[in-house]
C-alpha cells in the first residue's frame, strides 16, 4: 500500500504545488484590492471572505459576489484567478487519472492486491513458477481435485491467457520474475499453508534459482523441478530437492517402456493419469525394427534407453552437421518417402516421429502409413493447441510432453508416496509388473481406479489409530474386508487394496496380509472412487470400524453399551491386555 | 549544486522564518503579529508539506511528520483567528490572540525540528 501511496504523490507533487500557488496569490489579490461595502464606504475583503469566495470560484459553483457587491478592479481580478484556478484543477486532475491509468502504478495495485490475497489464504496450497503447456495443463488439474495453486510467470501474454480460461477453483496470478526471493516470499513460500512449489519453467537456470531461493526461505517445503540436462537435474536434488523432473528424459523413457515392458507402462500410465481414465489394455507394439525420426534431445534420450535393449534401431536426422549421430543413421528430411525407404520402412515394425515440429511429425507418420499402412506409429505431440490435428490422425500411441510431464508432478502431488513406489517398481522385470498390473485390475474390476494415501495418525484415521494402540490389527482385516470371527457383516470385500506402505525408514510393497498396522505407518492405496469413500468412513469411525473387526454391531451410546453389556475392544483382547495398555 | 536540494531547503527555512517573524512579540499585542505573514507563513508550510511528500526514506518520513504537525498547528491558528474576527462580536486581543500566538509557537518547535533534521542531513553528506 505505502508503494502506490508513493507513487502518487510523487507524481502528484507538481500539481499540488501548482494549486497551492494559484490559491495563494488569489486569495492575496482579494484582500489587497480595495473594495466597498454597500452604504459605499470603503472596505476590504478579510482572508475569510477572500478564501471562501476563491474557494467557490475555483469549483465554479460560484455563489456571486459576496459579501458586497465587487468594484471594477476586485472583477478585473475575479476574471484573472478564475481562469488560473480552473486551469489548475484541470491540470491536477488530469496527473491523476493518467497516474491510475500508468502501467507501473496498475502493476504495482495487481502486485498489491495479490499480496493480500495471498495472505488471506486459509487452505493448503501449490506454488506453480512457469505456466506454458505444462503449467497449463498442472493448474487445471489441481483446480479439478479442487487445490488451488498459486501461479507466477514473466510472460504477460500467458498471464492474460490464465485470465481468460475457466476455471474451478481459480488460481492466484502474478506476472513477475519467479526467481527473485521477493516475489516467492510474496507468493507465499513462507505461508503456513503453502504445500509445496513446482518450478517448471522453460529455462533451467530459472528453475535453478527458484529451488534455491525456496528451499533457502522455507527448507521444509516440497520441491518439485523441471531440470533438462543431467547436471542441472543433479544440482537441484543435490540440496534437498524431493522430485526433480527431466521432461525428455521422462518422455522418452515412458515410451521406451511401452516398447520393453507394457505392463509397467501401463502401471506408470495409469498412476500417473489425471483423471477417471480407465486401465488400458497395454499397447503392444509388434516387435522387429523401429525408425526413430530426429535426434533431437528427446531422440537421443529415446535412442539411449532403446540401445541396451534387443530392439534394431534406425535414426532419421535432417541435420547435415551433426557429428554425433550413431552409425548407420540416415541424413535426409524425414517427411520425404524416399527417406523413409531408405531407413527400411518396408521391413520396419514401428515408427516414432519425434521432431520438435508438430507439423513435420505429423506429415512423417502419414508419409509412413502411405508406404505401409500396417505400420505401428507412435507420435510426439509438442503443442497444446495441436491436440485436434493429432486426434484426428488416430495414430496408435500419441505421447504429449506437456500432459506426461504435468500429470507425473500433478499424482505427486495428489501422492506423494507414488514417486518411490514407481521408483521401486520400475526395478522390476516386466511380468512382475504384469503381476501387480492383474491384481489391480482384479481388484477395481472395470471400475475407474483411484489413487489415494493415509496415514495412521489421529488426523488421519482416528478410528484405527486409536484400535491399533490397544489390539494387534493386520492388513487383511482393514483391506481386505475379511472378518476372524467368520460372522462376516459386509456384503462384499472393499474394492481397493494397498499398494505400497512406509514404515519410518522402510518401504513395503504391495503389504502381505498378515503385516500387523502400527501407528505411523503411511499407506498408497488403490481402489474404486465408492471403496474410497467408504475406507474413509471406516477409518475414521471407532463403531464401523469395531463392527468390520469384530463382526458385531457395538452400540454407540454408553447407556445401550451397558445394556446390551458389550464395550468398545473388549471383544478380541482378555481383560489383561486392557489393563496392561492401559498401564 | 542540485536545484531540487536549494528549492527543497528553501521553503523549509522559509517555514521557519516566517513562522519566527509573526511569533516574534507580544503574547496580547496584536499589533505585534501582522496577519499577512500568518497567511504566508500557512501557504509556504503548505508547500514544503508537499515537496517532502513521496520520500520513502526514514528521514522523508521524519520531515513529513513535523510538516504535517506544523500545518495542523498553523491552521488552527488562522482558525481561532477567523473565528474572533467574523463570529464572536469582540475584536482580537487578550486570550484569543494569545491562543493564536501560542498555537504558531507550536508550529515553530516543529519548524524548527526539521530545519536542525536538514542541517544534520546536510552534514552527514561528506563530499
Amino acid at each position: 500500500m505505502s508503494n502506490l501511496l508513493y507513487i502518487l504523490f510523487r507524481r502528484l507533487r507538481s500539481p499540488l504545488i501548482v494549486l497551492i500557488v494559484v490559491y495563494a496569490i488569489s486569495v492575496l489579490g482579494f484582500v489587497l484590492i480595495p473594495g466597498v461595502d454597500d452604504q459605499g464606504n470603503p472596505w476590504r475583503m478579510s482572508f475569510f471572505h477572500a478564501f471562501y469566495f476563491v474557494s467557490f470560484m475555483a469549483t465554479t459553483i460560484g455563489f456571486g459576489e459576496i459579501p458586497y457587491e465587487f468594484t471594477d478592479a476586485q472583477r478585473f481580478w475575479a476574471l484573472i484567478t478564475m481562469y488560473a484556478t480552473v486551469v489548475g484543477w484541470l491540470y491536477g486532475i488530469g496527473v491523476l487519472l493518467s497516474v491510475f491509468q500508468d502501467s507501473v502504478f496498475l502493476n504495482q495495485m495487481k502486485t498489491n492486491s495479490f499480496s493480500r490475497r495471498i495472505k488471506n489464504i486459509r487452505e493448503p496450497f501449490y506454488i506453480i513458477c512457469g505456466y506454458g503447456d505444462t503449467g497449463a495443463q498442472l493448474a487445471r488439474s489441481l483446480s479439478r481435485e479442487g487445490i488451488l495453486s498459486v501461479i507466477i510467470d514473466l510472460n504477460a501474454e500467458r498471464m492474460s491467457d490464465l485470465e481468460a480460461d475457466d476455471f474451478l477453483v481459480p488460481p492466484l496470478s502474478l506476472c513477475a520474475d519467479g526467481s527473485q526471493s521477493e516475489i516467492l516470499e510474496m507468493a507465499g513460500v513462507i505461508h503456513p499453508w503453502c504445500q509445496g512449489i513446482v518450478t517448471i519453467a522453460n529455462d533451467d537456470t530459472v528453475n535453478l534459482t527458484v529451488a534455491v531461493v525456496a528451499q533457502l526461505l522455507n527448507p521444509k517445503l516440497r520441491l518439485i523441478a523441471r531440470a533438462e540436462t543431467p547436471e542441472a537435474e543433479a544440482n537441484i536434488l543435490s540440496f534437498g530437492a524431493n522430485e526433480v523432473i527431466n521432461p525428455f528424459e521422462t518422455f522418452a523413457s515412458r515410451l521406451s517402456l511401452a516398447l520393453q515392458s507394457p505392463s509397467l507402462y501401463c502401471l506408470y500410465d495409469w498412476t500417473t493419469c489425471a483423471f477417471g481414465a480407465k486401465m488400458n489394455e497395454p499397447p503392444i507394439p509388434a516387435s522387429g525394427k523401429w525408425i526413430i525420426c530426429g535426434f533431437g534431445r528427446f531422440g537421443s534420450a529415446l535412442y539411449d534407453h532403446l540401445d541396451d535393449s534387443d530392439v534394431k534401431l534406425s535414426i532419421i536426422e535432417s541435420d547435415r552437421t551433426r557429428r554425433d549421430l550413431p552409425s548407420g543413421s540416415i541424413i535426409g528430411r524425414p517427411t520425404e518417402a524416399p527417406t523413409l525407404k531408405k531407413a527400411g520402412i518396408e521391413e520396419a515394425a514401428g515408427i516414432i516421429a519425434g521432431t520438435d515440429n508438430d507439423a513435420n511429425n505429423l506429415s512423417i507418420l502419414l508419409t509412413a502409413s502411405e508406404l505401409k499402412p500396417d505400420i505401428f506409429r507412435i507420435a510426439r505431440q509438442n503443442e497444446d493447441k495441436n491436440s485436434h490435428l493429432f486426434q484426428a490422425a488416430e495414430f496408435e500411441m500419441l505421447m504429449q510432453r506437456g500432459s506426461i510431464v504435468a500429470n507425473t508432478i500433478f499424482a505427486l502431488i495428489r501422492t506423494p508416496m507414488l514417486g518411490d513406489f514407481l521408483r521401486i517398481v520400475s526395478r522390476f522385470k516386466s511380468d512382475k509388473a504384469g503381476e501387480v498390473v492383474s491384481r489391480i485390475i482384479g481388484v477395481v474390476e472395470d471400475d475407474v481406479p483411484k489413487l489415494w494415501e493415509f496415514k495412521v495418525t489421529p488426523e488421519d484415521a482416528p478410528a484405527l489409530y486409536e484400535t491399533v494402540q490397544t489390539r494387534q490389527v493386520t492388513v487383511r482385516e482393514i483391506f481386505q474386508g475379511e472378518t476372524l470371527h467368520g460372522s462376516n457383516h459386509r456384503e462384499k470385500p472393499l474394492s481397493a487394496m494397498p499398494l505400497f506402505m512406509k514404515r519410518d525408514e522402510s518401504n513395503v510393497l504391495l503389504p502381505e496380509d498378515d503385516r500387523i498396522i502400527r501407528a505411523g505407518d503411511r499407506f498408497l492405496m488403490c481402489g474404486t472412487q465408492a471403496a474410497h469413500r467408504q475406507m474413509s468412513n471406516i477409518l475414521s469411525n471407532i463403531n464401523l470400524l469395531e463392527n468390520i473387526l469384530s463382526g458385531e454391531e457395538i452400540p454407540t451410546g454408553v447407556f445401550w453399551r451397558w445394556l446390551t453389556g458389550k464395550t468398545l475392544l473388549a471383544k478380541t483382547t482378555s481383560e489383561t491386555d486392557i489393563t496392561n495398555s492401559l498401564e | 549544486m542540485n536545484s531540487e536540494k536549494v528549492v527543497f531547503a528553501f521553503f523549509i527555512v522559509l517555514a521557519l522564518t516566517l513562522n519566527f517573524g509573526f511569533f516574534l512579540g507580544g503574547m496580547d499585542n496584536a499589533a505585534h503579529h501582522n496577519i499577512y505573514e500568518l497567511y504566508a507563513a500557512i501557504v509556504i508550510s503548505l508547500i514544503s508539506t508537499v515537496l517532502k511528500v513521496g520520500d520513502r526514506t526514514h528521514l522523508g518520513a521524519v520531515f513529513l511528520a513535523t510538516s504535517l504537525v506544523a500545518d495542523l498547528q498553523l491552521i488552527a491558528a488562522a482558525i481561532v483567528w477567523g473565528m474572533t474576527e467574523h463570529i464572536s462580536a469582540e475584536a482580537l486581543g487578550g486570550t484569543s490572540l494569545g491562543t493564536v500566538v501560542s498555537l504558531s509557537g507550536g508550529a515553530l518547535l516543529a519548524n524548527i525540528i526539521s530545519v536542525i533534521l536538514l542541517v544534520s542531513e546536510t552534514i552527514s553528506v561528506r563530499r
